[in-house]
C-alpha cells in the first residue's frame, strides 16, 4: 500500500502523556517538590491504519480509549510522540496551517461558530478565515444550506437556537471550503431521531456528491451503522478491530436470542432439562421468572427450544431477537479482543 | 496582507457583536469614559504634591504617566490574554483554534480584542498635552511619527511579556495569579527609573523591560538627552522582545496537550 494514495495514512503513531502521582501527606508534598513520580501513560500505543480517498469510516471505543487523543494528532492539533502520520499528503503538525485548510472538523461538544452574531456572519468570517472566492461559496453552500434545511436559522445568533438547529449549522460551517476531507467528533450527540437522520442523509450525500472523505466518532453506532462500511475500533491505546462492519456482526451475530418471560420463578436445572440435546446457553434475566436463551441461527432449533419449554411452563411472553451491533461492540469490550 | 484583512474582519465582527447589545454599549461606553476622566483628575490630584523627584519635576513626571497610558491602552485592547490559561487551555478552546489556518496566536489576540481600553489612549494623550504645555514644549513635523513607533514599542514591550507569560500555560497548569502580579511589576515603568535601586532599574531595562513602554521613550519626548540612547531602544526591544514572545508561543504549542488528559 502506497501512502501517497491514502488519504489518511497511520503509521505505528503514539501519543505518550507524562503525569505524576503525588504522595500523602504533608512530607509527601515536601518530597514531591522536589522529585516527582512520574508515570508515563500511552494515550495512543502504536495505531496503524489507512483511509482510502471517498470512504466513510466509523472510528469507536469507548471513552479513554484514545480516540480523541488521535483524532487531534490527525488534526494537527497535537504532535505525536512518535509514528508517521500523513494526512492528505502532508504532515498535519509540521504544516498545520497549510493542512487544515483541507480538513473540515466537527468536534459535537465544542462550536465553530460565534455566539453573540447570526450563524451567516459566523459563514462569512469563516469563508474570509479559509479564503473561500464568492463563487465557490455561493455555488457550494447554496446546496449545503439547502439540504440541511438551515436556511430560516441565518439571521439568528447562534446561542438563540436549539442544539439540533446549531448541529446542522456547525456542520455546515465545517464545510465552507468544501474539503475532501471531514472530521466529526461525536455529530450526533443529544438529538433527536429527525435530526440524526437528516444530518446521516446529509454526510451521505457529500460524500457522493464530492467524494469527501469522512473519518466519524461515535457512541451511536446506529450511526456507524447508517454510514460506514468500515470500523476502526480503539481498546486503551490500540486498534483491536479494522475492517468492514458486515464481517464484524457476521462474527458475532451466528445466534439469536429468545427471551422469555415465566408465569412463575424458574430455576436453571428446569431449563436445561428441557433442552436436552440442544445447545442452549440459559442467561438468567433481570428477574427470577426472566431467562435469556442464546442459540444459533437456525428456525428448527429455535422452533424446537420454544416447543419444548411453552409444554412445560406456562409463559406470558416470548421474543425472538437478533443481536445488535451494540451488543456486540459491548462483549468486544468484555472480552478484550476480536475474536479471529 | 491575509492578516491584515483578517484583523479588519475581526473588527467588523466584533463591533456588530457590540451592537448586537445597544444598551450594554451606551452604558459601557459612558462608564468607560466617567472611568477615564476620574483617572485624569486622579493622576492631576496625586502628582499635585510631588515636586521633584531624582531631578524629574512634576510636570515631567505627569508627561511620562500620560505617554504610558497610551502604549498600555493599546496592550490592554489587544492582549487581553491574562486568563489564556482557564479559557483556552483547561477549557480547550485551544482546540478549536488549531483547527483553523491563521496563526494561533494571532487568532487569540483577535478573539480577546477589547477595542473599549482605546479610550485610555485619550486621557493618556489629553495628559501629554497638559503637561507638555506647562512645560513649554514644542512639537517638530517628525514628532507624530516617532510617538507612534515608540507607542508601538511599548505595546510589543508589554505584549512580549504578557505572551510569554500566558505561554507558561502550555507546560504546566499555572494558576493565573501570576498575572496580576506583572501589572503590578508593569505599573513601575510609569515612574522614572533613576529613582530605583540599580538591580531594580536594570530588571524594568533588559529582564522585565517595562522603563521602555514609559520612562524612556517619553525622556526623547521631554528632551532629556542624557537618555536619548535608551529611548530609541525602544522599538528594537519591543520587536525583540515580541519575536521572542512568538517563539517560545510556538514551541509551546508544540508541547499543547490538549484539554482533559
Amino acid at each position: 500500500m502506497m501512502k501517497e494514495n491514502q488519504m489518511i495514512y497511520v503509521n505505528n503513531l503514539r501519543k505518550d502523556f507524562k503525569s505524576y502521582s503525588s504522595r500523602s501527606g504533608l512530607k509527601g508534598a515536601f518530597r514531591d517538590l522536589f522529585t516527582r513520580n512520574y508515570k508515563i501513560l500511552s494515550a495512543v500505543d502504536g495505531i496503524s491504519f489507512n483511509v482510502k480517498p471517498g470512504e466513510m469510516v466509523g472510528y469507536i471505543g469507548e471513552n479513554g480509549a484514545g480516540k480523541s487523543t488521535s483524532i487531534k494528532m490527525l488534526t494537527g492539533i497535537l504532535t505525536p510522540t512518535s509514528g508517521e502520520v500523513i494526512v492528505n499528503g502532508m504532515n498535519p503538525h509540521k504544516e498545520r496551517e497549510e493542512f487544515v485548510r483541507t480538513i473540515g472538523v466537527v468536534f459535537g461538544q465544542r462550536s465553530q461558530l460565534w455566539w453573540d452574531i447570526a450563524v451567516q456572519e459566523s459563514f462569512r468570517l469563516l469563508k474570509k478565515v479559509y479564503r473561500v472566492s464568492d463563487e465557490d461559496y455561493a455555488s457550494h453552500m447554496e446546496h449545503v444550506i439547502d439540504t440541511l434545511d438551515i436556511a430560516p436559522l441565518l439571521d439568528k445568533p447562534v446561542r438563540k437556537l436549539s442544539l439540533g438547529q446549531r448541529m446542522r449549522c456547525e456542520l455546515a460551517a465545517a464545510l465552507i471550503h468544501n474539503p475532501p476531507l471531514l472530521f466529526l467528533d461525536e455529530p450526533t450527540i443529544g438529538l433527536d431521531v429527525l435530526v440524526k437522520n437528516k444530518i446521516r442523509t446529509f454526510l451521505k450525500e457529500i460524500n457522493e456528491r464530492y467524494n469527501t472523505t469522512i473519518l466519524l466518532t461515535t457512541h451511536d453506532l446506529q450511526d456507524i451503522e447508517a454510514l460506514c462500511e468500515r470500523v476502526v475500533m480503539l481498546d486503551q491505546g490500540k486498534v483491536i478491530y479494522d475492517g468492514s462492519i458486515n464481517d464484524l456482526r457476521a462474527r458475532w451475530m451466528e445466534g439469536k436470542e429468545i427471551h422469555f418471560q415465566f408465569k412463575r420463578e424458574v430455576e436453571k436445572d428446569e431449563l436445561t432439562k428441557l433442552s436436552n440435546g440442544i445447545t442452549v446457553d440459559w442467561q438468567p434475566g433481570k428477574r427470577k421468572d426472566l431467562w435469556i436463551g442464546h442459540v444459533e441461527d437456525n428456525d428448527e432449533v429455535i422452533s424446537d427450544i420454544i416447543a419444548r419449554v411453552v409444554n412445560e411452563l406456562k409463559i406470558i411472553d416470548v421474543n425472538i431477537k437478533s443481536i445488535t451491533t451494540e451488543e456486540i461492540v459491548r462483549n468486544i469490550y468484555e472480552e478484550g479482543a476480536v475474536r479471529e | 496582507m491575509f492578516y491584515v484583512s483578517m484583523f479588519g474582519q475581526y473588527i467588523g465582527q466584533y463591533i456588530k457583536t457590540r451592537l448586537q447589545y445597544r444598551t450594554d454599549l451606551v452604558v459601557e461606553f459612558l462608564s468607560d469614559l466617567m472611568f477615564q476622566a476620574v483617572n485624569l483628575i486622579f493622576i492631576l490630584v496625586v502628582f499635585g504634591h510631588t515636586q521633584l523627584l531624582a531631578g524629574w519635576n512634576r510636570e515631567e513626571i505627569i508627561f511620562i504617566y500620560g505617554f504610558f497610558l497610551v502604549p498600555y491602552a493599546l496592550f490592554s485592547s489587544f492582549f487581553n490574554i491574562w486568563d489564556f490559561n482557564d479559557r483556552y487551555i483547561v477549557k480547550g478552546e485551544m482546540d478549536r483554534i488549531l483547527t483553523r489556518p491563521i496563526h494561533s496566536l494571532f487568532q487569540v489576540i483577535l478573539e480577546r480584542m477589547e477595542l473599549e481600553s482605546l479610550f485610555g489612549a485619550i486621557t493618556g494623550i489629553a495628559i501629554m498635552f497638559y503637561a507638555g504645555a506647562q512645560l513649554d514644549l514644542s512639537l517638530s513635523w517628525y514628532d507624530p511619527l516617532l510617538f507612534i513607533v515608540m507607542v508601538i514599542g511599548g505595546a510589543l514591550v508589554y505584549g512580549g511579556i504578557f505572551v510569554m507569560l500566558a505561554s507558561i500555560g502550555f507546560w504546566a497548569d499555572a494558576k493565573t495569579a501570576i498575572m496580576p502580579m506583572m501589572y503590578n511589576i508593569g505599573n513601575y515603568g510609569r515612574y522614572p527609573v533613576d529613582i530605583y535601586n540599580g538591580v531594580i532599574r536594570f530588571i524594568l531595562t533588559w529582564i522585565l523591560p517595562f522603563a521602555f513602554v514609559g520612562v524612556y521613550p517619553s525622556a526623547y519626548f521631554l528632551g532629556r538627552e542624557e537618555w536619548y540612547g535608551y529611548a530609541f531602544l525602544t522599538p528594537i526591544v519591543g520587536i525583540v522582545f515580541f519575536m521572542l514572545a512568538i517563539f517560545v508561543w510556538n514551541t509551546g504549542v508544540k508541547r499543547y496537550r490538549g484539554a482533559g488528559n
